[in-house]
């Protein structure tokens, strides 16, 4: 089973790439094609958010289960991955900001938010990087992390509404529902599910490797 | 149905892309299995 798992997620994010551009239709109002980039870039931005989150939860486990290293590790390693995802959801943003509004960079509230969560927790990277006490570190990496509990929210979901913007209605709109034609939600929705699958995948991956390299630096020592 | 043929190009950069990364983490996985076992 455990050897089925990735095959699936091959074929299911194979699916909905397919999918993206053979079986879900074009929205109204996008120019051209463009609105195709909505089943990567929003997963994408979701997964960011998600791995923000996640990396709140294993700081929390740290601060109160024992000051255990691989849940210092599994955090830094959901931020990196957040950020990783993070950098491709304004990327494509931007791709998608030059075909919609002629410009890459518009400083628009959503654009600006995510640039703001982006640098946040690059600055929780170089803040890990400045301490060398292995102990001193986790404690201030995770006490960082989980204020991204109230930040990270606010740059996502509640900034980018408190002005006006150029950036198309939220998917999900203020009454919690989803407006889009069905065939365009399934498909968004099989991305968003692939990609957090992905997400986890990578994450667990890049800590068994953290871990192996963390044994073999005390073994040398 | 409203994708033209000059999609499909597009389908199949993003499938070699998306493939590729999928090989890659495969094969990682197998490699930790390994040196999991050996350590």
């Amino acid at each position: 089973m455990k050897k089925t798992l990735p095959w699936l997620l091959w074929l299911w994010i194979s699916a909905v790439i397919v999918g993206a551009f053979y079986y879900a239709p074009l929205a109204k109002g996008f120019i051209g094609k463009s609105s195709r980039i909505l089943f990567f870039h929003v997963p994408m931005a979701w997964v960011s958010f998600t791995a923000f989150i996640v990396a709140a939860v294993w700081s929390l486990l740290y601060l109160t289960k024992g000051r255990r290293e691989s849940h210092d590790r599994a955090a830094a390693v959901a931020i990196q991955l957040g950020l990783l995802f993070g950098v491709l959801a304004t990327v494509t943003g931007a791709l998608w900001a030059r075909v919609m509004w002629g410009a890459y960079w518009n400083w628009d509230p959503r654009q600006t938010s995510i640039l703001i969560s982006l640098l946040f927790y690059a600055a929780y990277l170089a803040l890990r990087g400045a301490v060398d006490d292995p102990e001193k570190r986790g404690r201030l990496a995770a006490s960082y992390a989980l204020l991204g509990v109230v930040v990270t929210p606010f740059l996502f979901w509640v900034m980018p509404r408190l002005t006006y913007t150029l950036h198309p209605e939220p998917v999900v709109n203020a009454d919690g529902k989803i407006e889009m034609e069905s065939r365009m939600v399934q498909v968004l929705l099989a991305s968003t599910f692939a990609f957090t699958v992905l997400f986890f995948w990578m994450h667990n991956l890049q800590c068994r490797l953290q871990a192996l390299i963390a044994r073999k630096a005390e073994a040398q020592e | 149905m409203d994708a033209s043929g000059g999609d499909a190009w597009i389908v199949a950069v993003n499938l070699i892309i998306w493939t590729g990364l999928f090989v890659y983490l495969l094969r990682l996985g197998r490699r930790l299995r390994e040196l999991e076992k050996e350590s």
